[in-house]
């Protein structure tokens, strides 16, 4: 339907699409996605010629849209923009009809269009067809928007960022119906979108793109499940499925943000430093900043008299292990040592962070539900 | 009152006729002028920065100065006080339709031209119907400045209300400057008021709300 060969653009130098190629299949829902600058906007709009490409061809139908008149392209290709643009001074009839009219419809044809167009997404012809879009709310603006793009039956819709500027119900509400009315009339959209589950509920076939390319471009399941790039994982975030991305070592599951002092610290200064801390043991390092070993408060408390350092209250035993084993090395330790924490090392022994149970908790969780954006 | 009506009313309605006369037709000839030159400005941004001040500046050349110079080179003949009266109304409403335009909202401007519509219809459909609140009130201004630049046409014997009120200066008789200054002040209010209804006609409810 949409087919893409070797397409590029730059602006200024700048190259914003670089040799694209790829192919939209008829009535299905595709969503260029990506962060902002990749190219995904400008590959929207180089389909109506909006912009016009450097190098490649763009095919319609089988048809190289260069050589197609700009407004009869147009007129065959419906437009959603984020902004939603309704003409402020025209009725929600007008405004539907706006395509309709370039295209010479009879005024008995556009309104039935109007009617047709109001039933499909259930607003009574005779409640809003005379409103002007100043008189709807922003969901309503925008399913005008969806129906003036519809109205001369296009078979190509695009759509850019439709929902962007729509509160969460509302943009969940219009997804739906989008995809209700894409099925309903088997249309092929190309869709515009910066949100990872935007793109997944909706998509047929989600296309990322990164610096003008196309990094991947696959079914939101097979996009769940291998995703092509790190970028991609960071934009799926808590939806991905992805096993790289579970808590695998310990460097995953640790706190990093913990306090040390040098084992020649004093007693008191110890002491003071953990009940501003709110902590109840320090770790220790040599003075080389290896680690040496903890001490507690509670050790300090019990036999802390006369020692002017913390040296000898040392604990060199405590359970400790490495960034970059498995997790569950330290969860072992953890579980099984009866330890409120286990000190983690770097390979030189400095100290990376600890592992406590919250700590741990919690990246399981973040694991499982998201990191709580 | 009724023997000043009687000696001057014949007199007073003939002036105002006159007046109305200049008025109406420097001001139709200012806007075909300003609209024209709107548009196209509006198409040319960069051009727009560089007339749009220096007839600003112009506009700040009392009226006097320039019917005294038209004067001197066409002479008695009405072509002289309605080329005065339409330049110097042809700023407020041409700047308006500039600024109206070039404000309607880019949105606009992407939604006309992704559902297929030329360069022409774009304007015509949806530019100049957004930049309407804007050249009416520019449209406004003008009409009521030249019902008052209008009275110099008596300055040069060309008639109007400005020949009762020149009269009434120079024979020192209050009656007969009221005589030339009240019509033209109400012939302001009606041209407001006229204004108000085409508002009312020609822009639909949504975008009568922006207006000055």
């Amino acid at each position: 339907m949409i087919r893409f060969e070797h397409v590029s653009k730059s602006y200024g130098g700048t190259l914003v699409l670089d040799d694209l190629s790829f192919e939209i299949a008829p009535g299905q829902l595709a969503v260029l996605i990506g962060p902002s600058g990749c190219g995904k906007t400008t590959t929207l709009k180089t389909i109506n010629r909006l912009i016009e490409t450097d190098k490649g061809d763009i095919y319609v139908d089988g048809r190289s849209i260069a050589r197609l008149n700009k407004v009869e392209l147009r007129c065959s290709i419906g437009y959603v923009i984020q902004q939603i643009g309704l003409f402020p001074h025209m009725t929600v009839e007008q405004n539907i009809c706006v395509v309709p009219k370039l295209l010479k419809y009879s005024k008995e044809r556009c309104q039935k269009i109007t009617h047709e167009m109001l039933e499909l997404v259930k607003m009574p012809y005779e409640e809003y067809a005379h409103k002007y879009p100043n008189q709807l709310s922003g969901g309503q603006q925008q399913r005008i928007g969806v129906l003036r793009a519809l109205a001369a039956s296009p078979p190509i819709v695009l759509m850019d960022e439709p929902f962007g500027a729509l509160d969460p119900m509302t943009r969940l509400v219009l997804q739906e119906e989008v995809r209700r009315l894409q099925q309903k009339l088997n249309k092929t959209i190309v869709f515009v979108t910066h949100d990872m589950d935007e793109a997944l509920t909706m998509a047929d076939t989600v296309i990322f793109m990164e610096k003008g390319r196309i990094v991947q471009m696959a079914s939101p399941d097979e996009m769940l499940r291998n995703p092509a790039s790190d970028l991609i994982c960071s934009f799926m975030g808590k939806r991905s499925l992805n096993n790289q991305h579970l808590p695998q070592t310990v460097a995953d599951i640790m706190r990093d943000k913990v306090v040390t002092v040098t084992k020649d610290h004093g007693v008191r200064a110890s002491v003071e430093l953990m009940s501003r801390k709110n902590i109840d043991t320090l770790i220790l390092t040599n003075a080389d900043g290896s680690y040496a070993g903890v001490v507690s408060v509670d050790r300090i408390k019990r036999s802390g008299k006369g020692y002017k350092t913390v040296e000898p209250l040392m604990n060199r035993g405590y359970p400790f292990s490495y960034e970059d084993e498995d997790g569950q090395v330290a969860f072992d330790k953890l579980i099984d040592g009866g330890v409120n924490y286990v000190v983690v090392l770097r390979r030189d022994r400095t100290v990376a962070g600890i592992v406590t149970k919250t700590s741990m908790a919690r990246s399981m969780a973040e694991a499982v539900w998201g990191n709580g954006e | 009152m009724t023997d000043f009506l009687e000696i001057y009313g014949r007199q007073i309605a003939q002036a105002a006729g006159t007046h109305l006369y200049y008025v109406l037709l420097s001001v139709a000839i200012a806007f075909a002028v300003s609209l024209t030159l709107g548009i196209l400005l509006s198409r040319a941004p960069r051009w727009a920065n560089i007339i749009l001040p220096l007839l600003s500046l112009f506009q700040t050349v009392p009226g006097i100065v320039f019917i005294g110079l038209l004067f001197l080179a066409i002479g008695i003949v009405p072509a002289t006080i309605i080329i005065a009266l339409a330049i110097y109304a042809i700023f407020p409403i041409l700047k308006n339709t500039y600024v109206g335009i070039i404000e309607v909202d880019e949105s606009y401007r992407e939604a006309a031209k992704g559902c297929g519509m030329s360069a022409l219809q774009a304007l015509i459909r949806v530019e100049l119907p957004l930049a309407l609140p804007a050249i009416i009130s520019g449209l406004r201004m003008s009409l009521v400045y030249t019902v008052s630049w209008a009275v110099l046409a008596a300055m040069i014997g060309l008639g109007g209300l400005g020949d009762l009120i020149f009269a009434g200066i120079s024979s020192n008789n209050n009656a007969l400057i009221l005589a030339g200054a009240l019509p033209a002040a109400l012939m302001a209010i009606l041209c407001s008021l006229g204004i108000d209804l085409l508002r009312g006609i020609l822009i639909p409810r949504p975008l009568r709300r922006d207006v000055l």
